[in-house]
């Protein structure tokens, strides 16, 4: 099977997404890096051509645009037979190319999704119009309007079931008390989905999400980090100071905590995203494989052509090797998701090897350009900066080998 | 075989160790700053001037601090301990001992002691090799150079009045000494090294003196290379020891799924990694500063092994302490997010030390070929 030769909609979606990388995105990267500043120009134009930041939504709800629903459900399938749905694929087809043109301005983009995603899956009607409400029109700055998902913690990375974030019930209201960390969009939100421990004695069953609009008394936007790389990607604080919410923003608030409905429920959800994080590397190993390239393409080593120096020809060839490979793991843990098949090791595979791609590729080729990669802007060595989070977020690469060696052994190794 | 070091070497040890402490602040203050690192850089050449860093290169004669013999044994401990304080402020302190060391092996006495008494006074000098040739060096039958090309970033040009550049012509290696005025340098500020006053250096059919030629003896580059690259070596397992005593100390502060992350299997083989590499880096370092004080016939060898291995190691030490640090890793609030920047300028200043490596085994086979290898069994 070619993934892309078989299917015009992902030939499609990727050729419209690189084009938008190539003449949009790339030209701004090296300008947002240093300023460490939010594209919003950028992500006005992503929205304005069908990358809003509700298009998850719209695919989930019933009252959403048609296209969208068809988009996602395949509507390429020929009559009397099976439609192939893609969501997943045409997600990490995209995000491969974004984050080949700026995988900052790429989070900046796609950052709001992280917030509905679980919105789209476990919000009623009623949260899902709350959610689409506060992002619709333009913030004070007349910027468009972002989303954030609140969920790491300042004690808390990759133990999420240690929340300390807590949510106890006044009456019709929760009472949301704790600090966030590393919160995308965190400071310009204007929605956040905030998760807090509802029930200890359920341990993670107990981790509830809250959609919480801003300006809500008690929900206090924070600082703003200052970052190695993804630095068009605004990444804040957050804090809860007796931030009363009412109960109907309890996401999935009609079933009992611990039914499946608090943060277990949201596993399957981590699972069909980590193929889409994974493909933001492979965009990072892809960009910097493809500019050293042409420099061992078009150059000499006093005399000689670069790309007669074995030494040279053959780690180019180890980065394309390796590229490929991740991008496979990539497709095939998408196409799983958009198949409902179990793809818990599929994800977690091409998570952890695609973030270890795109840091050899980003530093092999930092060392193979020399000096000239030290220049302030060159986008080898912000690549570089970009491609180690992807080790640590949405699950570092040690918590991806545990999930795969769980799937393995059937127990958690310490 | 001893490996302690002597009362000397250990009170130097324990100087540098204590001015690392200054200099990490130093960095972070650059780092932070927006004047490119000059508030940061004046001040750590002034606090350094007091140790006599700067002028331990410069003959006594010429107002330096040096009577005999350079000691690149000194200078590796010395680096070793500028490395874990900040690699930017280390790269500026370090900038005058190969322009110093180059003039005095090579140049004519009134060129030395011109540069070595500018030296003494307070100016900086700085030194780069070209080694993917980016610069064009044509000589005329008058034995004039023509200059075209660009090259750095280099770090200290921004402040140094005199540069000391390693290249090829038509005819082969050259290292020329030349003013700074005589080019255009151009500030940049890097994002890693952010207090070693980097710039840039274009040439535009810039013409020097048949007398700013130094050496044209491959053997006398080599040698300059060496010193250089020992030097990076030094800072570069510096910083790694840096890296890993931050993530020691984190992996048992950090507690996740009910226990220190350190106690993690994986974890703690990553450290253990990092500190063997390390160790072995170490060594290699001292090795290769003992064969170049005795002049060995194998101290350039081991000098760019000695690059080739730290690059490696500070690399790993440094990525791998961002991601013990996780989130915390990832933001500058915490010290190891600096030291994956900084990491960098180890592995790519000079050249990629890992393709000299091949270059030199397929351009001397001879020299590498060893013993003939055992006969099959029969």
């Amino acid at each position: 099977m070619d993934i892309f030769q078989d299917s015009p909609i992902l030939q499609g979606v990727k050729a419209i997404t690189h084009a938008f990388a190539e003449q949009v995105i790339r030209p701004a990267a090296a300008r947002h890096d240093a300023e460490e500043s939010m594209p919003w120009d950028i992500m006005e134009q992503a929205a304005n051509i069908g990358m809003a930041q509700t298009a998850l939504i719209d695919t989930m709800s019933a009252d959403g645009p048609p296209e969208a629903q068809a988009a996602a459900q395949g509507a390429d399938a020929p009559p009397g037979k099976k439609k192939r749905r893609y969501g997943r694929q045409l997600a990490a087809v995209g995000s491969e190319e974004l984050a080949w043109g700026c995988a900052g301005i790429m989070l900046a983009i796609g950052g709001s999704g992280l917030a509905a995603s679980p919105v789209a899956r476990m919000g009623t009607d009623a949260q899902k119009k709350l959610f689409k409400d506060c992002l619709t029109g333009k913030d004070e700055h007349g910027h468009v309007k972002v989303a954030a998902m609140a969920l790491s913690e300042p004690a808390t990375g990759s133990d999420i079931s240690a929340l300390k974030t807590t949510g106890v019930k006044d009456g019709d209201h929760w009472v949301l008390n704790g600090s966030k960390q590393w919160i995308t969009n965190g400071k310009s939100a204007a929605v956040f989905v905030v998760w807090a421990q509802c029930d200890p004695s359920l341990g993670r069953g107990g981790v509830r999400g809250f959609v919480v609009p801003r300006g809500t008394p008690g929900l206090i936007p924070g600082r703003k980090e200052i970052k190695l790389g993804i630095r068009a990607s605004e990444t804040a604080q957050v804090i809860l100071e007796d931030c009363r919410v009412p109960v109907e923003w309890m996401l999935g608030s009609s079933v009992p905590a611990g039914a499946q409905e608090g943060l277990s429920g949201t596993k399957k959800m981590l699972d069909a995203t980590r193929p889409v994080v994974a493909a933001q590397a492979v965009g990072i190993a892809q960009a910097a494989y493809e500019h050293v390239l042409r420099r061992v393409q078009s150059s000499s080593l006093h005399g000689t052509p670069m790309a007669g120096h074995q030494h040279l020809a053959f780690a180019l060839a180890e980065m394309e090797m390796e590229i490929s490979a991740s991008r496979l793991l990539v497709h095939r843990a998408a196409w799983m998701a958009d198949q409902d098949l179990e793809n818990v090791k599929w994800a977690s595979m091409a998570k952890a090897h695609a973030a270890r791609t795109a840091q050899e590729v980003t530093t092999r080729a930092m060392a193979m350009l020399g000096e000239e990669a030290l220049e302030p802007g060159h986008p080898v060595e912000k690549w570089y900066r970009d491609a180690k989070i992807y080790d640590i977020f949405e699950g570092t690469g040690q918590i991806q080998r545990r999930i795969v060696a769980k799937e393995l052994l059937g127990l958690n190794a310490t | 075989m001893d490996f302690s070091l002597d009362e000397e070497q250990q009170l130097i040890v324990a100087t540098f160790r204590r001015f690392a402490d200054e200099a990490r602040k130093l960095g972070q203050h650059a780092d932070e700053s927006d004047d490119s690192g000059a508030g940061a850089a004046r001040t750590a050449l002034a606090k350094a001037a007091d140790l006599g860093v700067g002028i331990d290169a410069i003959p006594e004669a010429a107002g330096g601090m040096l009577s005999g013999a350079y000691s690149h044994t000194i200078r590796a401990l010395r680096g070793l301990e500028l490395g874990r304080g900040c690699a930017g402020v280390a790269a500026l302190l370090e900038s005058n001992v190969e322009p110093a060391l180059a003039a005095a092996r090579w140049a004519s006495p009134e060129v030395a002691a011109a540069l070595h008494g500018a030296l003494a006074g307070g100016a900086l000098a700085t030194t780069t090799h070209d080694a993917l040739g980016r610069i064009t060096i044509t000589t005329a039958a008058s034995g004039d150079l023509t200059l075209d090309g660009t090259l750095g970033p280099v770090p200290a040009l921004a402040d140094a009045a005199h540069i000391v550049i390693s290249a090829r012509d038509a005819a082969g290696p050259v290292v020329i000494l030349a003013p700074t005025s005589a080019f255009t340098i151009t500030p940049v500020f890097p994002s890693g090294w952010r207090a070693a006053r980097w710039a840039r250096l274009d040439a535009k059919a810039v013409r020097l003196p048949a007398a700013a030629v130094l050496t044209r003896d491959p053997a006398a580059q080599h040698e300059l290379l060496s010193w250089y690259k020992l030097s990076l070596a030094a800072r570069a397992i510096g910083v790694a020891d840096f890296a890993m005593q931050c993530s020691a100390g984190y992996s048992q502060e950090r507690v996740q799924f009910n226990q220190p992350i350190g106690s993690f299997e994986s974890l703690a083989r990553m450290q253990d990694q990092s500190e063997t590499a390390t160790l072995a880096g170490r060594f290699l370092v001292l090795r290769a500063a003992a064969a170049l004080d005795a002049g060995s016939p194998d101290a350039a060898e081991l000098c760019s092994r000695a690059r080739d291995f730290a690059a490696g190691v500070v690399r790993r030490a440094s990525i791998d302490a961002v991601q013990i640090y996780g989130g915390y890793g990832f933001v500058r609030d915490f010290p190891v997010e600096k030291l994956m920047r900084d990491a960098r300028a180890f592995e790519v200043l000079a050249g990629d030390e890992a393709l000299t490596r091949v270059l030199a085994r397929r351009q001397d086979a001879a020299t590498y070929a060893g013993a003939p290898a055992p006969a099959a069994r029969s």
